[in-house]
């Protein structure tokens, strides 16, 4: 028998597979006690959200009441403004944030000069690692009524005789909110378009310019089929958090002013959980958000696989 | 036969001393929930008291003393936590009546009838009948009320503190104005006359997020026509005072200060404290309400901070929200309860006991003293005539060793208590040297036709339910009929109305006054003043 054939026959069987790559199961050991600590134990906890919870009895000793939890959020008048709110908020965000990172990676692709693409590179992560409490503050200097930078300005300027509702108005409110967000994450976003562009046989570069394409024919062509696979993954995945907002954001820009338009399904779960300690309450609410979000994401999948794309599973 | 004996007469000795011996060894930790307001250089879990208490309550009755550190902002949040986890202190403290009930309902903590009456005749003596009632409630519907908390004896109740600019005064030649009317007018000449500058802006106004009417009512009260009101209506509009018939007249005037640019347009802004706070201090406000000693807080002294700013600034108290048809001046003050002390049924009954045991012996007037002013010529100077220590020395001025947390560790008592009423009002101003009488002034005014807040006596579903969300209904309804165009005031109010209503506090209100009506509240309805 040959070496290789050898070497085949023991990797057929599982010890063979275990013999041969023990160091990467055991550096799996971590990565999967994670998920079962942090991830699938206290999936038990959503227990609570069908039962009358008793802190001081547990999950183990209060009531089991069904589907009241549910019905007494989803009755509540805030509700249906909440789902709302998460809904067009983060449909906002995707049409207005999800494009721009693309753009930004494909122009950083472009630039010819290291030192320029570096300096632009950190400058665009860097609204990344503001917390929003932080950023929170710079938007009341910013867009504040009369004493805002923009507005102060505008109107000495006498380009304007009426502040601008940045944040006092709904509509107003909710574009203020988006842009925000669309330029904290942008740059993020940039790193995982940037790794697939560079993933790109150069070659197709060189063929394409020798067929005589130019920079935009080349980017068309060439670049973004080549980043198509990631664009549709990251797409889909975005589709599944839909459901899903972050709680800082909203909670740190909203104000009563515009309530109706910032009241999102975090923030609702907040007031009419938390500071209540209807600790039931909140996690109907959050279980209520992963049902629809593993549907949305379902959908988005089963649709991409159906347009002939390599889905996420 | 002697020697029987003697074997039998050992044995009885050694079994009468066993349990000695052990006792001997038996020590046992007592948890007290302590709370860190994260001053610089100061370890409340190691604290000067700490080894006061271990050392003359602790050692003596083989308890030892653990401090646990809870921030005291998140305080509610924190305690929520530990107590669900099984892993609170012996002895908890908590503002949060909420979850003390919450606690009560879910019988999470000790009946404490039997504990106080056997462990606790000091701390009983202390507190008074009147006070201890607060902590009472018939849970298990015998008729007969049991013990659930302790609230703490609360020594200043005074709660709300009206400042103005006795320079601005000066300046426009008024004097201190005694009506809404005569404010108002104050407020607009401020303005005009630009005395803060080109950022004038007279009344410093923002909306309290976690309860946005708390402060509110303070102005609007003034407006309520109070032939119109029963004491019924009064405990069930407790939390609803903007449905308070004349309160809307109330919300008409601030919504003219607003269009007057007489108050902050970023008024509904979150987050805006910093803000409010640099404007008070750099002089261009002309007034503002908060506590009564907020000017001269060690934490936020407006006072001094102005007087740096602004070359004769000061701040005095102001009595001008006059309500005609009471004929009063109405302030609210506080409930002779301060904040509850509960122990968790996690706590075994000897620790319990243990936990009775050292409030007790804080109760004890001596203890008492040295645990909330520390040692003569170390953490003060001495004392005044009448037996209040001053010259009071903040953290960083004494020895690592005698560093204390004045406040929160002798926590039956929500304030300084130096024995009897007169000596405790002497001692608010004493901290604030230079400025006693305008602290007293503003005690005065604070106390003068005052009410006491309205508690329920048992657990209301309703505001369980919807409290949180009604507040937060009443904050939109504050931002929407404050800025919004006067011509549209009144369709926004009664829409707002509605709004607040339908989030529940209709349910409320309804729950609330039944709740009256079984005789299960307290407080003061002003009619009765």
């Amino acid at each position: 028998m040959t070496a290789q054939a050898n070497r085949k026959a023991r990797l057929k069987s599982t010890k063979g597979w275990f013999m041969r790559d023990w160091r990467l199961y055991v550096m799996l050991i971590l990565p999967v006690m994670y998920y079962l600590i942090f991830c699938y134990k206290p999936m038990l906890g959503l227990m609570i959200a069908f039962q009358k919870y008793n802190m001081f009895k547990g999950m183990w000793g209060s009531k089991f009441i069904g589907l009241e939890n549910f019905r007494f959020v989803m009755s509540m008048p805030d509700f249906p403004v909440a789902l709302k709110n998460t809904l067009l908020l983060n449909f906002m965000g995707l049409i207005a944030g999800f494009p721009v990172p693309i753009v930004l990676a494909i122009m950083l692709n472009e630039l010819r000069s290291i030192g320029f693409k570096k300096v632009s590179q950190t400058l665009l992560y860097l609204p990344h690692f503001l917390s929003w409490i932080i950023i929170g503050g710079m938007v009341l200097q910013i867009f504040s009524p009369t004493s805002g930078i923009i507005n102060a300005t505008l109107l000495k300027w006498g380009w304007i005789d009426k502040s601008i509702p940045f944040l006092t108005d709904g509509i107003h409110w909710q574009i203020t909110y988006t842009l925000v967000g669309v330029w904290q994450n942008m740059g993020w976003g940039t790193i995982l378009y940037l790794s697939a562009i560079t993933g790109i046989n150069m070659e197709l570069f060189e063929a394409a310019r020798i067929d005589g394409a130019n920079k935009l024919q080349q980017i068309w062509h060439v670049t973004l089929p080549g980043i198509r696979s990631t664009i549709v993954v990251l797409l889909i995945l975005n589709v599944g958090q839909m459901m899903n907002i972050s709680f800082d954001r909203p909670f740190i820009m909203g104000n009563p002013m515009v309530q109706k338009y910032c009241d999102v399904l975090s923030t609702f779960v907040y007031r009419a959980g938390i500071t209540n300690s209807q600790f039931a309450r909140a996690t109907a609410i959050g279980l209520f958000q992963s049902v629809v979000g593993l549907i949305l994401i379902s959908c988005a999948n089963f649709f991409t696989k159906r347009l002939g794309e390599e889905g996420i599973w | 036969m002697k020697k029987t004996l003697a074997i039998l007469l050992a044995l009885a000795l050694l079994i009468g001393l066993a349990p000695a011996v052990v006792a001997e060894g038996d020590w046992i930790t007592l948890r007290v929930e302590t709370y860190d307001r994260e001053i610089t250089g100061l370890d409340v879990t190691n604290c000067w008291q700490l080894h006061y208490a271990q050392e003359h309550f602790g050692d003596p009755n083989h308890i030892k003393l653990e401090f646990v550190s809870f921030a005291r902002w998140t305080e509610g949040d924190l305690l929520t936590n530990a107590l669900a986890g099984g892993t609170a202190p012996d002895i908890c403290l908590t503002y949060n009546g909420g979850l003390v009930q919450q606690a009560i309902d879910d019988e999470g903590i000790w009946q404490l009838d039997d504990l106080l009456n056997e462990y606790g005749e000091n701390l009983k003596a202390f507190l008074g009948d009147e006070l201890l009632g607060y902590g009472q409630s018939d849970h298990d519907g015998d008729g007969v009320k049991e013990q659930w908390y302790i609230p703490a004896r609360r020594i200043s109740r005074a709660n709300v503190g009206n400042f103005i600019r006795e320079d601005w005064l000066k300046a426009l030649n008024m004097e201190k104005p005694t009506t809404v009317e005569e404010f108002t007018e104050y407020l607009r000449q401020a303005k005009e006359a630009n005395l803060g500058g080109e950022t004038t802006v007279p009344f410093s106004f923002g909306i309290y997020a976690p309860d946005p009417l708390y402060n509110v009512r303070r102005f609007t009260d003034a407006f309520v026509d109070f032939s119109q009101v029963t004491e019924e209506d009064w405990f069930a509009y407790a939390r609803n005072p903007e449905m308070l018939p004349g309160a809307k007249e109330g919300f008409r005037w601030l919504n003219t200060l607003y269009h007057e640019g007489l108050i902050p347009d970023t008024f509904a802004l979150t987050d805006n404290d910093k803000a409010n706070d640099t404007a008070l201090i750099m002089g261009y406000n002309g007034f503002f309400s908060q506590q009564p000693d907020q000017p001269w807080r060690t934490d936020k002294n407006y006072q001094i901070e102005l007087e740096k700013n602004v070359e004769g600034g000061h701040w005095v108290t102001v009595n001008c929200f006059y309500n005609e048809s009471l004929g009063k001046y109405l302030h609210d003050i506080y409930a002779p309860a301060g904040l509850s002390i509960i122990i968790p049924l996690t706590t075994d009954e000897k620790t319990a006991v243990a936990a009775v045991q050292y409030m007790d012996w804080m109760a004890i007037p001596e203890n008492m003293f040295a645990m909330q002013n520390g040692l003569e010529g170390i953490n003060f100077e001495g004392f005044t005539e009448n037996g209040i220590p001053y010259g009071v020395k903040s953290a960083d001025a004494v020895p690592d060793e005698n560093k204390m947390h004045a406040g929160d560790i002798c926590f039956i008592s929500n304030g300084l208590c130096y024995g009897d009423d007169e000596k405790n009002a002497a001692a608010l101003a004493l901290p604030f040297a230079g400025y006693e009488d305008d602290v007293v002034a503003s005690y005065v005014d604070a106390l003068t036709d005052a009410w006491t807040q309205v508690s329920f006596t048992v657990s209301v579903q309703a505001e369980t339910d919807y409290g949180a969300t009604v507040k937060s209904k009443q904050g939109e309804f504050l931002a929407a009929v404050v800025s919004c165009d006067a011509d549209q005031f009144d369709t926004v109010f009664d829409s707002g109305i509605q709004e607040i209503l339908q989030s529940g506090a209709a349910q409320m209100i309804e729950e609330f006054r039944a709740t009256y009506q079984e005789g299960n509240y307290r407080g003061v309805f002003p009619g009765n003043l």
